[in-house]
């Protein structure tokens, strides 16, 4: 067992949301409290898009902060994986505020859904009795992690929503398709709209989660403005940004990852320290924000959600569901 | 001859183009860059290695331009500095394997880590521009004599073509810079490998007034 001595520089749960709103009113005293340079103010001061609805959120006190150092808010939102706006971790804080709006948003849930239809983002977070925080931790599959405090609510509160009929097995989710802003959607071998999936029971639990903001603002456009997915016990691209769709499906959907190198990316994505990537060890991960010395942590199974997601998979043999 | 070509001959002018691009980090580091500052030693480890590949893709296009037109003064120039250019590039390599030392967390994950294609392609690519390095010495080339200088010279071929898998494999799509970087290479040694083969009438001596 690993008992973790909190160090005086950790931020307790009680610190997130006062930092965040400190950021909006003070955002030079913010930065210096984050310990970096001047470039990340640019990014504060852009006028926030996305779903709006629900703000403040409470916080859930079943996903504190705890002993995690919560990265600080620029580097969550100018280091990003979203390829629809450049491959390059800085291309999207760029790109994605070019004028794409995320505000309206319509998503559609379909499929095998008792409840079907279309709603506004802001009136589905409404229906669905608004938005809490949690913090997670976030893996990369590049071996790369993050704390991240999260606003959203709970991706069962919408399961049940949609009342999925008995024959649905999995959850499918896609994302935006706009290759006029998204400069990256002009590849055509990437086959977007890009496309993720769930199990329904993984779709299920308590964990996964549809954040709709970051530190308590909505979340930005380069993050997956106004809804993404969550699922902190597995690779980050899991996590799809910018849902348009959800249906309820009987097969298990091919998620992009699967699709462009089905050897290094599968359908479940756990976060699984003893199995690498063919390119890299997965033992380790470097945490975002810890400098040049700042060394690698041990990757943990199931990147720490163990108790709640062992269960899940039960005699599947996670080697070759990988 | 062309200012350009007087230019290029200048040894001080050589270096300094060669210096510069391991300088220019220092820009979004010092000027707060959240991007780079979020993942330093990745920024790091990508830029060394990125510019080492480009001066061995460099330097390997100034032979192949010699032969193909030994009257240009701008390939003359350039083949004064194959040696500089060459030693830079291994520099920027061993630079860069630092980095991936650091990036990686040093040695427990440095030999698992050997057993993956794009990291073992990595470390010999290393290894041949090490061996190419210290052979450039003069006394190395003396002590091996030309003709097997010029054949163990030749692996700086099979290190390019290894740089060029392993840069690709660095990413998680095909990144096309790697076309830009060795695809010259490869067209002019084609060229020169088949003028070397079928060289060109010799060119008519000029008629005497």
């Amino acid at each position: 067992m690993r008992i973790h001595a909190p160090k005086d520089w950790e931020l307790a749960e009680s610190a997130v949301t006062p930092e965040a709103i400190y950021a909006a009113r003070d955002r030079r005293s913010f930065l210096k409290a984050a310990g970096l340079g001047l470039a990340g103010a640019v990014l504060l001061g852009r006028k926030a898009l996305g779903a709006t609805a629900g703000f403040p959120a409470s916080v859930n006190p079943a996903y504190p902060a705890g002993s995690l150092k919560v990265t600080p808010y620029d580097l969550i939102t100018s280091y990003n994986n979203f390829y629809e706006f450049g491959m390059d971790k800085g291309d999207p804080v760029e790109n994605a505020n070019k004028g794409w709006k995320t505000e309206p948003w319509t998503i559609e849930i379909g499929g095998l859904a008792g409840n079907p239809g279309k709603w506004d983002v802001d009136d589905l977070i409404g229906k669905l009795g608004g938005i809490e925080q949690r913090v997670y931790r976030h893996r990369c599959v590049e071996a790369w992690s993050m704390v991240i405090p999260w606003n959203g609510f709970a991706l069962a509160k919408l399961v049940d929503f949609a009342q999925p009929k008995a024959e649905a097995k999995y959850v499918r989710f896609t994302s935006f398709l706009d290759r006029a802003q998204a400069p990256g959607q002009q590849d055509e071998s990437f086959g977007y709209p890009y496309l993720e999936g769930l199990r329904m029971d993984e779709a299920r639990n308590e964990l996964a989660f549809l954040a709709t903001g970051i530190y308590g603002r909505p979340i930005p456009n380069q993050n997956g403005a106004p809804i993404r997915l969550v699922t902190p016990w597995k690779y980050g691209f899991k996590g799809i940004k910018s849902i348009t769709r959800i249906d309820f499906v009987t097969r298990q959907p091919y998620n992009t990852w699967q699709r462009l190198a089905a050897n290094e990316y599968g359908f479940y994505a756990n976060v699984n320290p003893t199995v690498d990537h063919p390119r890299w060890s997965q033992a380790s991960e470097r945490v975002i924000g810890g400098g040049l010395f700042g060394g690698r942590q041990p990757t943990l199974m199931f990147n720490g959600y163990e108790k709640q997601v062992a269960g899940l998979y039960q005699g599947l043999d996670l080697r070759k569901y990988y | 001859m062309s200012w350009l070509a007087r230019l290029l001959r200048s040894k001080a002018l050589v270096l300094t183009l060669i210096i510069l691009p391991g300088l220019w980090p220092a820009w979004p580091i010092l000027q707060g860059n959240p991007t780079v500052l979020a993942d330093p030693t990745k920024y790091l480890l990508h830029h060394f290695g990125f510019v080492a590949c480009i001066l061995l893709a460099t330097v390997l296009c100034f032979t192949p331009l010699r032969v193909l037109w030994p009257r240009w003064d701008l390939a003359l120039a350039l083949n004064r500095h194959r040696r500089l250019v060459g030693v830079s590039a291994f520099f920027y390599a061993a630079i860069h394997l630092g980095f991936q030392f650091l990036h990686e967390g040093g040695w427990p994950t440095f030999w698992t880590d050997l057993r993956k294609p794009f990291l073992l392609t990595g470390l010999v690519t290393f290894t041949i521009l090490l061996i190419l390095a210290v052979t450039s010495l003069k006394a190395a080339v003396r002590w091996l004599g030309g003709r097997r200088w010029k054949r163990l010279h030749r692996l700086a071929y099979l290190a390019a073509g290894l740089a060029a898998y392993h840069q690709a494999a660095a990413r998680k799509i095909f990144p096309v810079q790697v076309l830009w970087i060795f695809l010259p290479v490869l067209a002019l040694e084609l060229a020169r490998i088949a003028r070397e083969r079928w060289p060109a009438p010799k060119a008519a001596p000029p008629a005497r007034a």
